[in-house]
């Protein structure tokens, strides 16, 4: 057995005052002929990902609509998660220096979990690529439909670590994959791409009073009265924290009143990320307009708060991931200026709801503008929401994968029927 | 130089209409007698913890107050901070093989970083046994200290294991003064000139405190799943055995026969590199199972200060079920929310909580239960006995409070004289 998650209940009648009938009605027959569907879904996390965070809300949901989904995380040890994330580093594209040890514990691993694996379920979810290979080893469940979702930009992945991982997806009925982008035409499995969506009703994007967000503010000598660019990221080097305070530095030049929020969502986990961490504290060490927010007790209130203070929320990393945070803050209608990576540009669109930037230079004038501009920064952070509540709400999310879910569903019984014909 | 920790600036000022003008004005004359004097905290880390937590909030109120306070790290890499984990631990009473390379692990880096020490500060405090040989080193390469040095153990040392314990204990005597959490925290061999006692306190200001309007508490009990309208009892902290996760489920089990619509929010505190963490999340969920009126919550989920306090103002009592506890700050947490706490009678509980009269202090699960239930079926007098538990907090476990002991302290240090003060807890020392 795998490891337990504890999921509150929801229902998707809290979805009525952010959606429309229709919307809900158009679930509710989707679900219908898959009621009772038995899904599992596997990842090495239960907790601090956008996954996480996304599951979170889409499995309660899921099963409030009368599908059985369950999720669970695969067991692991320090040996693995050194592996597992070494693996993540080299698909995002930065190199690693992979070993044949390094594939044998990541199989080993994978062998160990498949043993886990005893429970049946119609449909099993494996999330990102670290536990995939659980569907090359014996399991109970060799006849269920097995589908890979990628929430990772594996386009330019160091090619000796794809292909051992795509000798895996091989091997699935179908990969999904966070973006257009992302997906790789390398694979002859069926592909899909259902785009990652936040829920509006959480904590961390709630409306909140104004007394509230200015307890959080005050906690950190922030001044609600000046202007803040605000960025939320986990503490990694693919952030660029460094790159966000230099930025800061540029359009101080110009506003002197500017101030810096960095919400860390995430403690380091590696020596790399606490190697940013502290040159960004030492850097920042005698600005008191920069504020650093980090550390296990600041939660999704505190997120919520930040975003809605901020004037200019920015995201300055080349992220690999889909950097939902940006959709967390246009739904907040603030004006977002990004970095060009593809998950961020299908959020912000540029010169609509936000500015897409490369350079620190590009980045300090965008953000310059935008400060200068309240009127324009108004009308992106307005079509900004326009353009979350069209593509990125959990409702758009749930309806993806309970049409892929029937698609599959269905094609497979089709096929188990003819294999007992023949 | 060490690596400087950045703190957002915090004014005694906005504490006067929380504490009195009594207690603002006993605060700011002990600081005008070492007005201007520099001050250095160092620790290992800057980043999280309840050391970094109570130093965010310390450092920059000394320099409100007039003094001039630093807080710096020490730099490590991950031989010294995997050395200096074993030896926390063992100072804990885990037992560890406290080897030779350890030893000259740690007191190499205790080298390094006394090295990189070249300034002069009036009062220097060390917390913690990490950086705790810096003043050996450096009094070694310069003959000689500058100021008074300090050592805040933030740890029970009771059942320290010897070997660790002996091999410190030298380069802690040398410090001016020793400062313990807790009259039982000192090693009885001790030997220093000076052992005083603080025990922590809460940051009535912060978002984990401030008040909150009912309608954003209600808001985000919703957001969880947790009904309003309903009874809720909480308990938050660690997930592991001493927390007693699994007892507090039964309790709740016991309790809920007899007020069948209560709920149970148990909020984890969890560190990422804590496996036995994980182990009693999942027997917890476990525990659970099919009941949907226990949540089960984490700041790994993005349960943040906030929510906590949403959660304890909406909780009709909140619980904290320890078996063995360091402190519980989290029980004045809870009072200063108004609410009754029903706690285990150990570690630093009794001195927070009244029994009878802010909460009841329980030994056993029956006990746990039958005092739940009295609270929850007599609502006016737990109301009554939160009112008294916020008054009681306001005097004694307030960061106020914190900031007054560190002056005090600083001032017998220099001969400055005692205090006025006539909080028995948080008073002076000496023995």
């Amino acid at each position: 057995m795998y490891g337990t998650l504890a999921i509150s209940q929801r229902a998707l009648n809290d979805l009525a005052d952010v959606s429309d009938e229709r919307t809900l009605d158009e679930l509710r027959s989707l679900a219908r002929p898959i009621e009772g569907l038995r899904v599992l879904n596997l990842s090495v996390t239960g907790f601090g990902t956008g996954t996480a965070e996304l599951l979170n809300s889409a499995v309660p949901l899921l099963n409030d609509l009368g599908l059985d989904v369950h999720w669970q995380v695969v067991r692991g040890s320090e040996e693995v998660q050194h592996v597992a994330r070494a693996m993540y580093q080299a698909l995002g594209g930065v190199y690693v220096d992979w070993t044949q040890e390094m594939t044998d514990a990541w199989q080993r691993y994978a062998s160990m979990n498949a043993e886990l694996l005893t429970e049946q379920f119609d449909v099993i979810i494996v999330h990102d690529p670290q536990p995939l290979a659980i569907r090359s080893f014996p399991t109970t469940n060799d006849d269920s439909t097995w589908i890979m979702h990628s929430h990772l930009d594996m386009s330019s992945a160091q090619p000796d670590v794809w292909m051992l991982v795509r000798s895996h997806v091989e091997k699935y009925d179908a990969a999904i994959f966070d973006a257009p982008t992302f997906v790789r035409s390398d694979i002859s499995v069926k592909t899909y791409v259902v785009e990652p969506a936040i829920d509006p009703n959480s904590a961390r994007n709630m409306p909140l009073p104004d007394d509230v967000i200015n307890t959080v503010l005050a906690q950190y000598g922030i001044d609600p009265a000046r202007p803040i660019i605000c960025q939320v990221s986990p503490c990694d080097a693919a952030s660029d924290l460094v790159g966000a305070f230099e930025v800061w530095q540029q359009v101080r030049e110009r506003r002197r009143d500017v101030q810096l929020v960095v919400m860390l969502t995430t403690e380091p986990q590696d020596p790399e990320g606490r190697a940013c961490y502290e040159e960004l504290a030492s850097r920042a060490k005698d600005e008191p307009d920069v504020i650093i927010a980090s550390g296990r007790e600041i939660g999704n209130v505190e997120m919520n708060a930040f975003q809605r203070s901020a004037s200019v929320v920015m995201q300055k990393g080349l992220r690999k991931g889909f950097g939902l945070w940006v959709s967390d803050a246009l739904w907040k209608e603030r004006a977002c200026v990004v970095a060009p990576a593809p998950g961020l540009m299908e959020q912000v669109i540029d010169g609509r709801t936000g500015l897409i930037a490369s350079s620190t230079d590009e980045f300090a004038t965008a953000i310059g503008r935008l400060l200068d501009d309240p009127v324009t920064a108004a009308k992106y952070g307005e079509n900004g929401r326009a353009h979350v509540a069209d593509r990125f709400l959990i409702t758009r999310y749930l309806r993806d994968y309970l049409q892929i879910l029937n698609e599959m569903h269905t094609s497979n019984n089709s096929l188990n029927e003819m294999h007992r014909k023949s | 130089m060490l690596g400087s920790v950045p703190t957002t600036p915090k004014s005694i000022e906005s504490y006067r209409p929380v504490i009195g003008d009594k207690r603002t004005e006993e605060i700011l004359e002990l600081a005008s007698r070492i007005r201007g004097a520099r001050v250095l905290h160092v620790n290992a880390t800057g980043f999280g913890g309840g050391v970094a937590e109570i130093l965010g909030t310390l450092v920059p109120l000394m320099n409100d107050v007039g003094l001039n306070a630093d807080w710096q790290v020490i730099k490590g890499a991950d031989e010294f901070f995997n050395v200096t984990k074993a030896m926390h631990n063992s100072l804990q009473g885990m037992y560890y093989d406290w080897t030779p390379a350890m030893r000259e692990i740690w007191t190499n880096y205790n080298k390094l970083n006394a090295d990189l020490f070249d300034e002069d500060y009036d009062y220097v405090v060390i917390h913690d046994p990490q950086p705790a040989a810096m003043l050996t080193y450096i009094e070694e390469r310069d003959g000689q200290r500058h100021g008074k040095w300090v050592w805040r153990c933030h740890i029970d040392l009771t059942d320290a294991q010897v070997q660790v314990w002996d091999f410190l204990r030298p380069h802690v005597e040398r410090y001016d003064g020793a400062i313990f959490t807790l009259k039982g925290y000192v090693k009885e061999d001790l030997t220093s000139p000076k052992i005083f006692h603080v025990p922590p306190a809460i940051d009535p200001l912060s978002p984990k405190n401030a008040d909150l309007p009912l309608e954003t508490v209600n808001a985000i009990l919703e957001r969880y799943g947790v009904d309003p309208a309903r009874p809720m009892v909480t308990q938050i902290s660690r997930f592991d055995p001493w927390k007693d996760p699994l007892g507090v489920i039964d309790v709740y089990r016991t309790v809920k026969k007899e007020f069948p619509d209560l709920q149970l929010v148990m909020i984890a505190s969890m560190a990422s590199d804590d496996p036995e963490g994980w182990d009693w999340y999942e027997r917890t969920v476990r525990r659970a199972g099919e009941d949907f009126d226990i949540h089960i919550l984490s700041n790994l989920n993005g349960v943040g200060n906030v929510e906590v306090n949403a959660f304890q103002r909406a909780a009709r009592v909140v619980i904290q079920k320890s078996t063995r506890e360091g402190f519980g700050l989290v029980v004045s947490e809870a009072l200063w929310k108004g609410r009754p706490v029903v706690a285990g009678n150990v570690g630093g509980i009794p001195l927070q909580i009244l029994d009878g009269e802010t909460g009841f202090l329980v030994n056993t699960s029956e006990e746990c239960a039958e005092k739940l239930s009295f609270l929850l079926g007599h609502q006016a007098e737990a109301d009554r006995m939160g009112a008294r538990g916020v008054e009681f907090v306001r005097e004694r476990f307030l960061t106020t409070r914190y900031l007054r002991d560190y002056l005090s302290i600083f001032c017998q240090l220099s001969g400055l004289g005692p205090v006025a003060a006539e909080q028995p807890q948080a008073q002076r020392a000496g023995r």
